[in-house]
């Protein structure tokens, strides 16, 4: 294995230095389109201008590893998150190499992005290859799971329209109408990148939030939806992703094997990119020197923690590439108040919220649910969500984990 | 901007508009299958071809004089006929054993198995024994979307090919869903999602069922290849009732003009369920299982409720109304300012301010006036950093194509916008091991002006 790795980094190394001439600054196809912004940073600094209601992200697209929860190490495609990287700044001295940046630091879950609704949002996507298969030539993109009256040219499907190869970037432009809760993925080979780990949470506040409505005898300020009265306002929120992956595939992909497309059958049930128990730890696991570099890669927990009587809005979307799952909830109900990135409301307002202690979720479909912690729960009090298709409780072979994650009471 | 439009293709579609002014869209029924009320279905064997170069053994039913077909002949019928299909069993099978029986039953109708059915008694409905015939017959009581399929050892039977789909057309007529103005459509589509797993085809063909009794394959079952309508992508896209898909009639290129409603009928027609993705924009579920979703007789679709992926059951059926304009894209999706492209909303050129109190959209081309004119806000990569898809008209402007390099495009020859709708269980966009296809289709809204037939 160490062998392996090891050769493959010299053929990355000389494949970098043929591909992109040795030069640390010289990346033409790199180009952060941000208003306002002048280092090419996607971001704002001393003597830029943020424009109103402007949001700026630059994404890196390439390949990286994760640790699973039994502790296996899996190859996968990703996004790094390459904001605050200045790509043209004025004192030259200060340029980062963006390609370098974004190289093995492929992070699973994908970057959180969230948004408000009113936004301008301007994505840039560097393509920074993927340097364990440089016999891939692949092209990326970033779809916009769920967005309304999308146009085709930003939505990301190669097929319908344009792809951004390795060493380039797209700008991505949105005006950000609708509040709720989307995803978003790279849509290239669909079946295989998004099984690779390309998958990332994405949703956006409505103009309600800030506003106060009393709902229930509590003032709330944070809302899920624009619902006039209040009842989807919410004291904490957490984006839970559903995702899970086929080791023997990812095995496949780093070995330059046949892809098992037929055969995928995952075994790595995850929430947020981690399984039970990493899904309670609530800090980014640790990085894989050997493979990665010691780029941290799993940012993000599944935690969920709040006070006695607070409402918690839970973010659900599924993006794995198998099956359904179903999360059930022990010990606390959920209303569900939104589905895919829309208020249960009918037509002429008919209120469809309901209640549940499940919810099910296929590939591509998101929910919204509104928890109640009740006021007399003590601290230290915990609370489970997990699959109720039970035998996704497990890291490959390992019981007991997978698929569950704790919700804690805390002061 | 790189972008070049082929202007003269551009200006003919806005002349067309100009002339046409507001012009007439009439529902189109684009659905195939056979009108009713009296149905000569029978049953027996045929071959469906995958895009792999492989094919698989087929039990379909035909309509008529037809070839067997998967899925069977979708049934046209109208609110309130009396329907009767006469359903003749003409299967054959390999190895010792005779033919088993097959029969149909009619979810969602009001079908009872009663002692004098004509026929063999089945479990759940009256069956055709090898070369005899039975009748079926019911009162189409209810406009919607439904399906039918063999009653008789449904899990092998219907693996095997034994679906199709029943359409009852409302009483207030063509271009309604249901009846109710809230379910009125532009055009429709139908979506029948299944499932086959190619071994059990394998051990029909070469031991007839009764080798499948001796195998696990029901029980475990594992299928890998998906399909739309009877057919895996990319043969989804091709021409319905090509002759080199003798078995597989129906297609499913679904297209529109900005601002029409394309009513999807959604059908579950496998033992799975699918997560159908529509990219572009969100649809509302105006009905379940042939039942508008309303809060009383006469309301109307008050009870739906707008999705961007529709959760496919077995044997259920939704109906979706899908609508696009490009609402609040803020930039126009004709060109902007930056382009010279020329066209006019509510009678205003572009870089001309919109009347005050102004329609939001254009009566004739359904654009959002509030964003007319206005430039695209980035710059596209030059073309040797970009990858091209066969759907890309090399402009991200609608009804205008542009320069691409050679070999690039072609697929969308009028310049509208592309969008793909798929099984979000992104592994049924194969085909037994090969990606793209499966369960996946590509819709296109095109531009104003462009006939969709």
């Amino acid at each position: 294995m160490r062998i392996i790795t090891k050769c493959s980094w010299i053929v990355a190394l000389l494949f970098g230095l043929v591909f992109y001439g040795g030069d640390p600054l010289a990346h033409a196809g790199v180009l952060v389109q941000c208003p306002g912004d002048t280092d090419g940073s996607a971001d704002w600094g001393p003597g830029e201008t943020r424009p109103p209601n402007t949001k700026c992200i630059h994404l890196g697209a390439g390949d990286g590893f994760v640790t699973m929860a039994d502790g296996k190490t899996q190859y996968m495609f990703g996004f790094s998150d390459l904001t605050g990287l200045a790509t043209r700044p004025a004192n030259p001295a200060d340029a980062v190499n963006i390609i370098a940046a974004g190289t093995l630091a492929a992070t699973f879950p994908a970057p959180v992005i969230v948004l408000d609704e009113g936004d301008e949002f301007y994505l840039t996507l560097t393509n920074v290859g993927m340097i364990k298969r440089p016999d891939l030539f692949d092209p990326h993109t970033v779809h916009y799971h769920g967005f309304p009256e999308a146009a085709s040219i930003f939505d990301g499907v190669p097929d319908a329209s344009v792809s951004i190869n390795m060493g380039s970037s797209m700008t991505y432009y949105f005006k950000i109408n609708d509040p709720g809760t989307y995803m978003y993925h790279c849509h290239v080979e669909a079946t295989e990148h998004m099984q690779m780990g390309m998958l990332g949470n994405l949703y956006v506040r409505p103009a309600q939030d800030g506003t106060p409505f009393v709902y229930n005898g509590k003032t709330y300020t944070r809302f899920a939806y624009n619902d006039g009265d209040g009842s989807t306002g919410y004291d904490v929120d957490y984006p839970l992703q559903i995702g899970s992956f086929d080791s023997a595939f990812h095995d496949a992909n780093e070995t330059v094997q046949p892809l098992p497309f037929a055969l995928m059958v995952d075994n790595y049930p995850m929430l947020n990119g981690r399984g039970y128990p990493d899904t309670v730890n609530p800090a980014p696991l640790p990085a894989q020197p050997m493979e990665n570099g010691g780029k941290v890669t799993q940012v993000e927990s599944a935690l969920i923690e709040a006070q006695p009587g607070q409402r918690i809005l839970l973010r659900i979307s599924n993006l794995n590439v198998t099956r359904f799952y179903t999360l059930g909830s022990m010990g606390l109900s959920m209303q569900v108040v939104g589905k895919d990135a829309k208020l249960l409301r009918g037509p002429t307002g008919n209120n469809l919220y309901y209640r549940t202690n499940s919810v099910t979720v296929g590939g591509g479909e998101s929910v919204d649910t509104i928890m109640e912690i009740p006021t007399d729960a003590a601290v230290g009090t915990k609370y489970f969500l997990y699959a109720t298709n039970l035998n996704y409780l497990s890291n490959d072979a390992e019981e007991f984990g997978g698929m569950m994650t704790e919700i804690r009471v805390v002061n | 901007m790189k972008n070049k439009p082929i202007k003269s293709a551009f200006y003919i579609a806005v002349f067309s508009v100009l002339l046409l002014g507001p012009f007439v869209t009439g529902a189109g029924a684009v659905i195939d299958g056979i009108t009713g009320p009296t149905f000569n279905l029978s049953v027996g064997i045929g071959r469906i071809s995958t895009p792999d170069g492989g094919s698989v053994l087929i039990w379909g039913y035909a309509g008529g004089t037809g070839q067997v077909q998967y899925p069977g002949p979708t049934l046209i019928v109208n609110q309130g006929e009396v329907v009767t299909v006469t359903l003749t069993n003409n299967l054959t099978v390999a190895g010792t054993d005779p033919a088993p029986n097959v029969s149909i039953v009619f979810p969602g109708q009001q079908v009872a198995v009663v002692p004098t059915d004509p026929g063999v008694p089945g479990i759940l409905t009256a069956e055709a024994a090898p070369g005899a015939t039975v009748t079926y017959t019911f009162t189409a009581t209810h406009a919607g979307t439904y399906t039918y399929y063999s009653g008789t050892d449904s899990a092998l039977q219907l693996e095997m090919g034994l679906v199709g789909v029943i359409i009852v057309r409302p009483v207030s007529g063509v271009g309604y869903a249901y009846n109710h103005p809230d379910t009125q459509f532009d055009r429709e589509y139908l979506f029948l999602l299944s499932e086959m797993d190619p071994r059990i085809h394998e051990v029909v063909e070469f031991q007839g069922p009764a080798g499948v009794a001796a195998t696990d394959y029901l029980a475990n079952y594992f299928p890998v290849i998906w399909f739309i309508n009877g057919r895996n992508a990319p043969d989804t896209m091709s021409p319905a009732g090509v002759p080199w898909l003798p078995h597989q009639p129906y297609n499913i290129v679904p297209r529109m003009h900005p601002g029409e409603r394309m009513l999807m009928r959604v059908v579950g027609g496998g033992r799975d369920l699918h997560p159908y993705h529509h990219h572009g924009n969100h649809s509302r579920i105006i009905a379940r299982g042939g039942r508008l979703l309303e809060s009383a007789p006469g309301a109307g679709p008050d009870l739906s409720h707008e999705v961007y992926t529709l959760q496919s059951h077995p044997g259920n059926t939704i109906d979706a109304i899908f609508t696009w304009t490009g609402k609040g894209l803020n930039w126009d999706i004709y060109g902007g300012t930056d382009v010279n492209m020329p066209h006019t909303c509510n009678g205003k050129a572009v870089g001309e301010t919109q009347d005050a109190g102004a329609p939001e959209f254009d009566p004739g081309t359904s654009e959002y006036c509030p964003d007319h004119g206005k430039p695209f806000p980035v710059i596209l990569p030059a073309d040797q950093n970009m990858a091209f898809g066969g759907f890309y008209g090399g402009s991200a402007y609608m009804g205008t194509s542009g320069s691409l390099p050679p070999g690039e495009g072609g697929l969308n020859p009028n310049g509208g916008f592309a969008y793909m709708w798929h099984s979000h269980t992104e592994k049924e966009m194969t085909n037994y091991d090969i990606f793209p296809g499966g369960m996946m289709t590509m819709m296109i809204i095109e531009a104003p002006g462009v006939t969709i037939p």
